[in-house]
């Protein structure tokens, strides 16, 4: 193509010759560059369209390669994951893309609503699902995932917020969230750098519904926290970051997800995890397929593959969450799943729920203040 | 035959032609997107859905919040002290390689931009392995027995972020400064010494003076690289020091207000934009 730009211009090389062949090499520079950049963008475009790639976004440790593969060579699906370090954060990426970039969502309770009204995911047709009839039976139609009657998202994991704490630091096993306050751990906690953590400190506050807080109820919300901000070391974003303050000795004591507990354990770092009784938040997420989504057949797919046997162990193996369904349960054995609450779900019910929250303004508003 | 207008009506057309290419790469590139931004600072996000009618609720949130407010000034204040420090940090380094290096000066001006090219995280990452609690600076001080116990001051604070970015902004303040004292001709040099002036005379009346330009040019980068940080912030930074670019990237990532977001860039684009034009005066985007 340079050559027939050459060509072109050698009309106009009759008056100054030194000028028009740096005008036309500067032309043909520009040109070739541009051409190239489309070049470059259209075949992208062609491949993507053909292959079968599931494109998900999920919290970290819902796609790993020890139960990915299984499905690839089933399906000849690869699943292309991006990992979410909050519900917001996963939110405004489904919502970015207009629900075009990613396929699948493990939207947890406090967004499904929103997914759902934003008009981002698609109804579910359940029959399409041959292990759906093993999910837990008070998780199906459940009120986190079914709206206007029809089930948008299939429930397959849930777990606590639970205090994580390295055990050469801290010799008793903390029975309650007050530890967090000890201002012999001053300098030396950390917790997420996520709205939600409000909800845990109305908890912590005692009030009765913490996803349901007036203006005076932040206030106070918002002096417990400023009260607890000098202790704390750094607030923490990815499960990856939170691991590391502790390898590194920064911290001793997080508000955490127990997939913090799992990985370090298994790393052999001194760690414990405590659940204070009757004051955790907790989430049960769901998978949820993009209304725009190309590949919903295969997105199905996926989804019936994490409700089976070895998908469920594939998942609680990974981040130490409780399964949602009875294959799940047979999957690990009865005793793993006692210690896990998934048995009687005595746990799942004394956990509150993340859910939606009406004045989320206002308490990403709080957030930031606190914050800087 | 061609006839002269002919000729010239060519000669425009490849002119045109020419400048065609990058007037739609700055276009598309460049100008549409900062039109999009200013669109978006004007709206406003309700209830998660972005209203696209003239408001200006999203600068009274900005100037009215007392957090917000004190993010700005933070932010500001601390682009105003990084470049002074790597202002004083590069005049000597600059007029030493310039009027010293010699032979080795080619050597010299490389080693001061060879950080730049590895990557910034690496960079960034490798002071919170200096600074870290089971860091080497913990280590070093432990082993020379002036601590006892790991000293958990170095990371997470002010001045941690401070170091950071006078450290990877640096090369960008030296580089032009190096260019500043080259072009400073010897001769007035020698007339100064000449007239009896000392050396600090001489460097305050004529060194200095003549490459401020240089070191203006070199601000304005730093200034605005500052300003519009949020890794830094982020990973070394203090739990109650974040930056408006800690702010603007939690309203596009997580708040999904991006009218809000828009609109504190639209303020670092300003607050950038009027640094420039100060700086200019002083010609200093011809020593850039």
């Amino acid at each position: 193509m340079v050559s027939w730009i050459r060509k072109d211009s050698s009309s106009m090389r009759a008056k100054t010759r030194a000028k028009t062949t740096r005008q036309s090499h500067w032309t043909a520079v520009l040109l070739g560059g541009l051409l190239a950049l489309i070049a470059i963008c259209i075949p992208i475009q062609g491949v993507q369209a053909k292959d079968c790639t599931l494109t998900a976004i999920v919290w970290e440790g819902y796609t790993d390669s020890s139960f990915e593969k299984p499905f690839e060579q089933e399906t000849g699906c690869a699943v292309k994951a991006t990992y979410a370090g909050s519900s917001d954060e996963m939110f405004a990426k489904v919502r970015a893309g207009g629900g075009r970039t990613y396929d699948l969502v493990s939207a947890s309770g406090d967004i499904t609503e929103r997914l759902y009204r934003a008009g981002l995911v698609m109804p579910l047709d359940t029959s399409k699902l041959k292990n759906y009839s093993s999910v837990f039976a008070p998780f199906q139609n459940a009120k986190w995932n079914t709206f206007d009657g029809k089930p948008y998202g299939v429930s397959f994991a849930w777990g606590p917020n639970v205090l994580v704490y390295n055990t050469k630091e801290v010799a008793e096993a903390p029975t309650s969230w007050n530890v967090l306050f000890d201002p012999k751990y001053a300098g030396k906690i950390t917790i997420p750098d996520n709205p939600m953590t409000i909800a845990d400190v109305a908890l912590w506050l005692g009030m009765s519904d913490p996803y349901d807080l007036s203006d005076e109820d932040l206030a106070k919300v918002k002096d417990k926290l400023l009260e607890l901000r000098p202790s704390i070391r750094k607030f923490w974003s990815t499960a990856g970051e939170l691991a590391n303050l502790f390898e590194s000795g920064e911290v001793v004591m997080a508000h955490a997800w127990p997939l913090t507990y799992t990985q370090l354990s298994e790393a052999g770092f001194p760690i414990g995890s405590a659940s204070p009784k009757g004051k955790l938040t907790g989430w049960t997420d769901s998978w949820m397929v993009s209304k725009n989504s190309r590949n919903a057949d295969a997105a199905y797919q996926w989804i019936d593959y994490i409700l089976s046997g070895p998908g469920q162990k594939g998942i609680m193996d990974v981040t130490g969450y409780s399964g949602a369904t009875d294959l799940g349960v047979e999957a690990v054995g009865l005793e793993r799943a006692k210690k896990l609450f998934m048995d009687d779900l005595s746990l799942h019910k004394e956990i509150k729920m993340w859910q939606s929250v009406k004045n989320y303004d206002k308490w990403v508003q709080l957030w930031n203040e606190i914050r800087s | 035959m061609t006839t002269a207008s002919q000729r010239e009506q060519g000669r425009n057309l490849g002119l045109y032609a020419t400048l065609l290419p990058p007037l739609i790469w700055m276009s598309l590139l460049y100008f549409v997107p900062l039109l999009i931004l200013i669109s978006y600072s004007f709206w406003r996000l309700e209830s998660y859905d972005i209203i696209r009618e003239f408001s200006l609720i999203n600068f009274q949130t900005i100037f009215g919040n007392a957090a917000y407010r004190a993010v700005l000034l933070r932010t500001i204040g601390t682009a105003l002290i990084v470049t002074l420090i790597d202002i004083v940090i590069a005049l000597p380094v600059g007029f030493f390689i310039a009027r010293y290096g010699g032979r080795y000066r080619t050597l010299l001006t490389v080693l001061v931009i060879l950080p730049l090219w590895s990557s910034y995280l690496v960079r960034v990452f490798a002071w919170k392995v200096i600074l870290g609690y089971n860091g080497v600076l913990n280590n070093a001080l432990l082993s020379l027995g002036l601590l006892q116990q790991p000293s958990s001051l170095f990371l997470y604070n002010q001045f941690s972020t401070l170091l950071t970015f006078v450290h990877i902004w640096l090369p960008f303040m030296i580089l032009p400064v190096i260019t500043a004292f080259e072009r400073l001709p010897v001769s007035l040099l020698e007339a100064s010494a000449d007239l009896n002036a000392g050396p600090w005379t001489t460097f305050r009346r004529i060194s200095f003076p003549l490459a401020l330009p240089g070191v203006l040019a070199g601000s304005i980068s730093v200034f605005a690289l500052t300003m519009g940080d949020f890794i830094t912030p982020s990973l070394v930074g203090s739990t109650n020091g974040i930056l408006l670019g800690n702010v603007v990237s939690s309203q596009f990532g997580v708040a999904y207000n991006w009218p809000l977001g828009a609109a504190f860039t639209l303020v670092v684009v300003v607050i950038v934009f009027v640094a420039l034009t100060l700086v200019s005066r002083w010609g200093a985007l011809e020593s850039l």
